[in-house]
């Protein structure tokens, strides 16, 4: 974990929607609340003081309610909006002090982004859709159609070429959203909600989609969700955010097992724990007194322990990886991680 | 004497008024009063007073100018200007003179066993549809057959020529509109008044501005007519492109006329083309009522129907008419449907 380095780094960004953002700016800065803001000079905090650092190879989740800000988060990172005061660093640079030819580049060739509603060209091809993003560089349209039906043969959507967008299925929409994104071949891939408008089944195909690719290409994804399960089933590092303001960011195994916030706390309630701890979260160093039942891996999920311990709760595991023991982990541990803490405190 | 003296007199304007006045050619009201006698003027009741008018403050201060002082103005300035006008706009606009009379010798010059044929071949580039090509068919036989080939030919002519230029002036006015709000504002008052005007109100300036004689004299009163709703519909139909689409062009790096060509005119086209339905019928209101301004075709006989109380010429020109319109506007209806057809309906 230490040795990735940054890709996408934001820093005191802010952004105030209104008539004089300048003037709600000092005022945010000298302590006035988004509620404050809004009810004394109609302007509206959009984005709080958000410093979050984003690795190389990683999917970074950017999690909230509606209104919290996502969206335009995610929008700062490629200038769809302009921030009113901060930094954004792609590659350690600011790209806030580029022009129009530089953003312009930027947009081609290092960022791509997936939209909530597709956002599809409906007037062109699957193909064409595909293609786009190498045809706006001026790519020759052979080599474009050729790259794009690369791509959606890797989302899996082959032979549906010559269809329209509107003649697909949601899902198959966004499939070709993501096709698009990958054939710009750029480092950063954006994700808007990329998946909220799709069913739960297609949803999670489309996450294990995503992660099978995310194997195999090792891009910086930012994706945005408002749907907790789907941040951590994704995220390498999870951002939650209320309000414009970060409240809480980390590893989401972290985040669930000692929430900074009640807020949070409320948040992960009603999370299928089992599922979504892994062992290697709650394991201990120290041998446990007593016999070892046998040996788990530190990415299983607490769920399957559960199943392998046939529901007894009096036994111990060695967490194993490639032979080397790592630690142990017992079913009281387990069964302990499976309360969230405030129903602990409570009890 | 007046009813306002009393007025200029506290004022103290008395010297001012009488200063400037001078004994011109009275107004036939001054007549009137005139051989009435001086005798009620001086006893009007608040019941009679005249609204303070140009014409009442001229009876009573003679260095106020009468209204017709005005519109005589109005004439006079324009005049005035006439002639510096006429050099810049009469080369400008000489090409429309140009391209009517050619359509116009084109084809009404071409036999009709050639002319006909090339209709129904437009028709079906057009339309795709076999039903629109007979019916075209049908209305262009129709009209031969009571010998109005010839004005219903002219008649064409001169919507092809007008059409053509309001779409190809029209569309990027509407484009430059979608693009700036100011110019919007400022443009939309200009087609608000054009298509309010009366049609015989803009042809008053042209008469003076170019000779009867010119065919460009009723080419720019039809232009000026017809071409609001495409520059209209434009402006809206680029305006209505989804932003979600807008969004990704952005995002991923089209320049500003990647995005205009290749995602807002044709996603706006299906509005355009309604934009163009509405001015093919708008020219050809137009062309009817340009017919007094020497423009030939149908409209001829509908005004010879009315000068010499011919009513069968009239009705027949008129049906005549109809019948072109309803032709225009399925062919142009017919290839709406058809760019629509193949757009995404989402």
């Amino acid at each position: 974990m230490t040795d990735k380095t940054v890709k996408v780094s934001i820093r005191n960004l802010y952004k105030i929607f209104g008539e004089d953002p300048a003037g709600a700016l000092a005022e945010v800065r000298s302590g006035t609340t988004k509620a404050e803001l809004l009810d004394r000079s109609n302007h509206v905090l959009g984005l709080d003081d958000i410093n979050v650092d984003m690795n190389e190879g990683e999917i970074t989740v950017i999690m909230g309610l509606s209104g919290s800000g996502k969206s335009t988060l995610i929008r700062h990172l490629n200038r769809l909006i302009e921030p009113t005061a901060g930094e954004v660093l792609v590659n350690g640079e600011d790209i806030l002090g580029w022009n129009e030819t530089r953003l312009r580049q930027l947009r081609r060739e290092t960022m791509s982004m997936v939209f909530q509603k597709f956002a599809l060209l409906p007037h062109r091809t699957v193909l064409e859709n595909a293609g786009m993003p190498l045809a706006t560089r001026g790519v020759a349209q052979e080599d474009c159609d050729a790259e794009a039906r690369k791509w959606l043969e890797r989302v899996g959507l082959s032979g549906q070429d010559e269809q329209y967008p509107h003649q697909l299925s949601g899902g198959m929409q966004q499939r070709v959203g993501i096709a698009r994104a990958l054939a710009s071949n750029s480092d950063i891939m954006l994700m808007d909600e990329a998946f909220s408008a799709l069913d739960p089944l297609i949803r999670t195909d489309m996450q294990d989609l995503l992660l099978e690719l995310q194997a195999e290409l090792h891009k910086t994804i930012i994706f945005i969700t408002h749907d907790l399960d789907e941040a951590l089933k994704l995220a390498d590092h999870l951002v939650i955010l209320k309000d414009g303001a970060v409240v809480q960011q980390g590893e989401p195994q972290a985040i669930l097992l000692n929430p900074s916030d009640p807020y949070i706390e409320e948040f992960v309630a009603d999370i299928n724990r089992a599922r979504v701890l892994r062992v290697r979260s709650i394991m201990s160093r120290d041998a446990p007194a007593g016999e070892i039942a046998g040996e788990v891996a530190p990415a299983d999920n607490l769920e399957s322990v559960i199943a392998k311990a046939g529901g007894n709760v009096g036994l111990s595991y060695r967490v194993v990886r490639g032979g080397e023991t790592l630690g142990y982990v017992s079913m009281a541990e387990i069964m302990r991680a499976l309360v969230p803490r405030r129903a602990r405190e409570a009890a | 004497m007046a009813t306002y003296d009393g007025l200029f007199d506290t004022l103290g304007l008395r010297d001012w008024c009488d200063g400037g006045a001078s004994d011109g050619p009275m107004s036939m009201a001054d007549l009137l009063a005139k051989t009435q006698g001086d005798d009620k003027a001086g006893a009007t009741s608040l019941r009679e007073l005249p609204f303070p008018s140009l014409d009442a403050l001229h009876d009573a201060c003679g260095a106020i100018p009468q209204s017709r002082d005005l519109t005589s103005g109005l004439e006079a300035g324009f005049l005035g200007i006439r002639d510096a006008l006429r050099v810049v706009v009469d080369p400008l606009t000489q090409p429309l003179s140009w391209a009517l009379e050619g359509m116009l010798n084109v084809m009404t010059g071409t036999p009709w066993w050639i002319m006909v044929p090339i209709l129904m071949l437009i028709t079906w580039a057009v339309s795709r549809s076999w039903k629109i090509v007979g019916f075209v068919a049908l209305v262009i036989a129709g009209l031969a057959f009571v010998d109005h080939y010839e004005v219903a030919m002219q008649t064409l002519a001169i919507i092809f020529v007008c059409a053509f230029i309001c779409v190809l002036i029209g569309v990027p006015i509407g484009i430059a509109m979608s693009r700036s709000d100011r110019l919007q504002n400022i443009v939309t008052p200009i087609l608000d008044m054009l298509q309010t005007l009366p049609p015989f109100v803009y042809l008053i300036p042209l008469i003076f501005l170019f000779s009867v004689t010119e065919p460009k004299l009723y080419g720019i009163a039809v232009i000026l007519y017809a071409i609001v709703p495409v520059v209209r519909l434009t402006n809206l139909g680029i305006r209505l492109v989804d932003p979600d689409v807008i969004e990704a062009a952005d995002a991923f790096g089209m320049t500003k006329r990647q995005k205009l060509f290749g995602v807002q005119i044709p996603l706006a086209l299906p509005n355009i083309m309604a934009g163009v339905n509405q001015t093919i019928m708008m020219s050809l209101a137009m062309v009817v009522i340009a017919s007094m301004v020497s423009a030939p075709g149908l409209g001829i006989l509908v005004l010879r129907g009315i000068r010499n109380l011919e009513l069968g010429t009239g009705l027949v020109a008129g049906l005549g008419i109809v019948v072109l319109a309803i032709a225009l506007d399925r062919v142009t209806k017919a290839s709406l449907a058809r760019i629509d057809a193949s757009q995404a309906k989402r």
